[in-house]
């Protein structure tokens, strides 16, 4: 299994691509009418743009220092072991606001995963949720420096229309067995 | 004038994307709906040049919407591009079979549409 951490964008041509994806990320973000529809954008994002439609949302539960599902898609997370897929390293990254992306063979059986991302959703430098996008479709072989870019806007605009005016006075220092 | 593509998708991110991609790249006029019944009623009236048309959707889905196009006179000679999250064979054949001229995948790559777009309408 091998990890590694966001990166700059490719060149010129791949720029355009990009700024046509991140646009319609951010307006889809920016016209969410409320939670549901907020939700819904992000599916519809990690879906049309990143090619994935198994995916997650964890949020940052300050009383018990946990993550909690939030939301799920194309999956069930209830067995799920967030800090076990991320590990240590992994868990440090995205409460530090950096994506992690891992590339790996597990999954169903026959099935190859190719890769994962853990995208930290971010308010005023801390991390209040943890966006899992956790297969790709067949046809998309890994992600790219566009999605990286991509990741980046979700970690910083995503908050807002996901948890409201919750999310702004939703800080914390540490996670669940977290010292970042 | 500048050739017409009627876009038809149920998501608004899609229909963002594929409208910026659009704006952005090509000199092409859009026009959007967001079911396979509302795109043809669509097509009929604003003559599209090319209808791009996801698959899995509300109330009618594209290849029902594709039949439906091929059956009417007004609609029958447009080209249609069908957009899916899948790519199998199998699930392409049933593209084809409901009329389609072609298909392209999702996540879309904004240079592999503008391609397709011009091979269909030109510059």
């Amino acid at each position: 299994m091998k990890s590694e951490n966001n990166h700059a964008p490719g060149g010129s041509a791949e720029h355009v691509v990009t700024d046509a994806r991140l646009a319609a990320a951010q307006k889809r973000l920016a016209e969410s009418q409320g939670q549901e529809d907020a939700i819904d954008g992000l599916r519809e994002i990690v879906a049309n743009l990143l090619g994935s439609e198994e995916l997650g949302l964890f949020r940052l539960d300050r009383r018990t220092e946990t993550f909690q599902v939030f939301w799920s898609f194309g999956i069930d997370l209830e067995e799920y072991d967030l800090l076990r897929a991320l590990g240590d390293a992994g868990l440090q990254s995205v409460m530090r606001g950096e994506c992690h992306v891992e590339r790996t063979n597990g999954g169903r059986s026959g099935e190859t995963a190719k890769a994962q991302a853990f995208v930290p959703i971010r308010v005023a430098n801390q991390t209040v949720a943890i966006l899992a996008i956790l297969r790709l479709l067949p046809q998309k072989m890994a992600f790219d420096g566009s999605d990286m870019e991509l990741f980046k806007l979700l970690s910083h605009q995503a908050a807002r229309p996901l948890f409201g005016r919750s999310a702004e006075s939703h800080k914390v220092t540490e996670g669940p067995g977290i010292e970042v | 004038m500048s050739k017409k593509i009627l876009v038809v998708d149920d998501s608004k991110t899609a229909l963002m994307m594929e409208r910026e991609i659009l704006e952005r790249r090509t000199p092409y006029q859009c026009v959007t709906a967001s079911d396979g019944r509302e795109a043809v009623e669509k097509a009929l009236q604003e003559h599209p040049d090319l209808v791009l048309m996801d698959v899995v959707m509300p109330n009618m889905n594209g290849f029902e919407a594709c039949k439906m196009m091929r059956q009417q006179a007004g609609t029958r000679e447009i080209p249609i591009v069908l957009v899916t999250t899948r790519g199998e064979e199998s699930y392409m054949e049933a593209g084809f079979q409901s009329g389609c001229n072609d298909y392209i995948t999702k996540p879309i790559d904004s240079a592999e549409l503008v391609a397709m777009l011009q091979s269909y309408l030109g510059e």
